[in-house]
């Protein structure tokens, strides 16, 4: 068991979803681990860029904040 | 019935919706906030207008009840600034959430005990220069400290509470300078050369400090009838009447909430009735976007705001079930299918843009691993793969939440280095100390030999340069190493990686001079210029192809013999 404090994590309903979003943010290569298909880490400033992008598109993700 | 329940412009209820007004139109403008610490006078403008009794701009006294609201929703976190804005802060959830009676105490308390309030500055009768230049050491004024103003807050509202009927204003006025002259600044030395004026305090549009020779009136009196017309009417203690500039107590009994919305086909929420609650309407406005312009207060549904309420923790059912009971009709059934169809979609994506995540590894069942209560403190919820995640908590609450034995990597700040180079192309990176980003690493630009060991792989290396700035990848690679690379292995990686381009070794034609003087006039013949490539430095060119040959029979011309040989003459 692992504690990371400080990071984005992402979980969508499929992978598909998944990657759908990361690439509209275009934050694929920059993915820190996939712990799941669908559940993706990343540093908080691509998460918020996640966020902003599917924002902008109509899309409004559940922000747990 | 008591007077505040007759009257619903009376009382705290009514003051508090002044209050809510304000925390209504920071949520809908979220305003940027100055270097003065206080949003721009566009924010002033709005908050003012959406006030039941706006203050006056044409007065020239500035906007002193959205100021005097601005600084107790920042004394109850209510507002806090985030990133050079005005935002709702924790706080907000918490005080909105209270009932009646304990929120309007702990807004009074909050008044009395207020630090960042300077009450002296508020009162429109009068001007503080001094203020300005605070910040100097030889600025000297007589302006009540923090704690001053706290006791003197409180002197005046014991005497006022005192009277038990219909008072003017004067007399209370009257009674205060009697009984106690210095509630709010010492005039023990009145009398002395030394004490002529009121420093730094003068009547608005003064040019001289107001003097304490029959001065009284016009600074305490007027901070008295500020008071009351002000904080002690507005936060329900007393009912103070304008006209005839009298006051009388109230006995704090407000009545019930009374109040209905109105949600409409086209999104929009109306509340309607003449004892409004903060209470509920917070909770209409945390998930709504409300519109701060005009009296009658009106929500718009929205999806994002809709969605940020769930991510916050609550949930949609719940939301369209306060809906339902706060309106006596039914709800428009385009608005329900489009709630419910919003909170089913936001389910589809989840995102913890600041989290902790408690990561199982191997076969880990972290459900049974994790300690019930530490979940719980912590708010960890699992995600596919048998992993917790958790809004990421104060260190202080992750500490003391933590399994015995057991650290965060906090990924807000550099991280150790992890890997250790080996002899060669080999890395040894042991599992159990390998955090994200060292793991990203590897990942991007080595291929695994066995569980603890990986190779530094060329092809991986290039591939990764595609995506990412190779200076960006030697970065991180620096970053993640316990120690340098070999320096060979470091060429190469910033061969592989496209930092280096193609270095040339092979046969190429060149001109060497003997010295600099011969060198000066070599560049002065335009045949010589003609045949090179690039100088390679002091006396050295690289030639076109076929240039030796060409620049011999030229200089032959002149009788000039070229040697054979590269080595030193």
């Amino acid at each position: 068991m692992k504690f990371h404090q400080h990071v984005g994590v992402i979980e969508a309903e499929n992978e598909q979803a998944l990657v759908e979003a990361l690439t509209i943010a275009r934050v694929q290569a920059r993915v820190l681990a996939k712990l799941a298909p669908n559940v993706a880490v990343l540093e908080r400033e691509d998460a918020a860029l996640v966020i902003d992008a599917l924002q902008k598109l109509g899309l409004h993700p559940k922000v747990m904040q | 019935m008591t007077r505040a329940a007759i009257d619903p412009r009376k009382g705290y209820r009514a003051g508090e919706l002044d209050f809510f007004s304000l925390v209504e139109t920071v949520i809908a403008k979220a305003p940027r906030v100055l270097k003065n610490g206080l949003p721009n006078l566009a924010f002033f403008r709005a908050a003012n207008a959406a006030l039941a009794q706006p203050d006056n701009e044409d007065e020239g006294h500035g906007y002193t009840q959205v100021e005097f609201w601005l600084a107790l929703a920042r004394e109850l976190d209510v507002l806090r600034i985030v990133q050079d804005r005005l935002e709702t802060g924790p706080g907000a959830a918490q005080f909105f959430g209270l009932p009646f009676v304990q929120r309007r105490e702990r807004m009074r308390e909050a008044f009395l005990d207020c630090r960042a309030m300077n009450d002296f500055a508020l009162v429109p009768e009068l001007e503080l220069p001094g203020l300005k230049k605070l910040g100097t050491v030889d600025s000297l004024s007589d302006v009540p400290g923090p704690e001053a103003r706290s006791a003197a807050r409180r002197t005046v509202l014991q005497t006022a509470l005192g009277c038990l009927e219909e008072t003017p204003l004067r007399k209370l006025v009257q009674l205060l300078q009697t009984q106690s002259p210095g509630f709010a600044m010492d005039h023990s030395e009145d009398t002395s050369w030394r004490k002529v004026h009121y420093r730094g305090i003068r009547e608005r549009g003064g040019r001289e400090d107001v003097e304490r020779q029959g001065g009284w009136d016009r600074v305490e009196g007027a901070y008295i009838r500020w008071l009351v017309a002000l904080p002690f009417h507005r936060l329900g203690w007393l009912d103070h009447n304008p006209a005839t500039q009298t006051f009388e107590p109230l006995d704090g009994d407000e009545g019930e909430p009374s109040f209905e919305i109105i949600v409409q086909p086209n999104f929009e929420v109306l509340a309607l009735g003449d004892r409004l609650d903060a209470g509920q309407l917070w909770r209409v406005a945390s998930f709504t976007r409300p519109q701060a312009e005009g009296r009658v207060r009106k929500y718009m549904l929205e999806k994002k705001p809709f969605t940020d309420a769930l991510g916050s923790g609550q949930s949609a059912a719940a939301l369209v079930a306060l809906l339902a009971e706060l309106s006596r009709k039914p709800l428009p059934q385009n608005v329900r299918f489009s709630l419910d169809d919003w909170g089913a979609s936001s389910e589809r994506m989840k995102i913890w843009p600041d989290a902790l995540l408690v990561e199982a590894e191997g076969v880990e069942d972290l459900a049974s691993l994790l300690p019930e209560v530490a979940r719980e403190k912590l708010g960890l919820t699992k995600v596919s793969g048998g992993h917790f995640v958790a809004i990421a908590p104060d260190a202080a609450d992750l500490r003391q939440n933590l399994p015995p034995r057991r650290t965060a990597l906090d990924y807000s700040r550099r991280l150790a280095p992890v890997i250790v180079p080996q002899q060669g192309l080999r890395l040894h990176a042991p599992a159990e100390v390998l955090h994200l980003r060292a793991r990203q690493l590897l990942e991007l630009i080595a291929s695994r030999q066995s569980a603890d060991y990986w190779l530094l792989d060329a092809k991986l290396v290039t591939a990764a340069s595609r995506s990412m700035d190779p200076e960006e990848l030697r970065r991180r690679v620096e970053e993640a190493l316990t120690r340098p690379l070999e320096p060979a292995h470091a060429l190469a990686l910033r061969g592989w990686s496209g930092e280096f381009a193609p270095a040339y070794a092979g046969t190429a034609e060149v001109f060497l001079c003997h010295n600099d003087a011969q060198a000066e006039l070599m560049e002065t013949l335009p045949e010589f210029a003609a045949w090179v490539d690039r100088k390679l430095g002091r006396g050295c060119w690289l030639l076109r192809q076929g240039g030796a040959a060409h620049l011999r029979k030229l200089l032959q011309g002149y009788g000039i013999k070229l040697r054979d040989h590269t080595r030193r003459t």
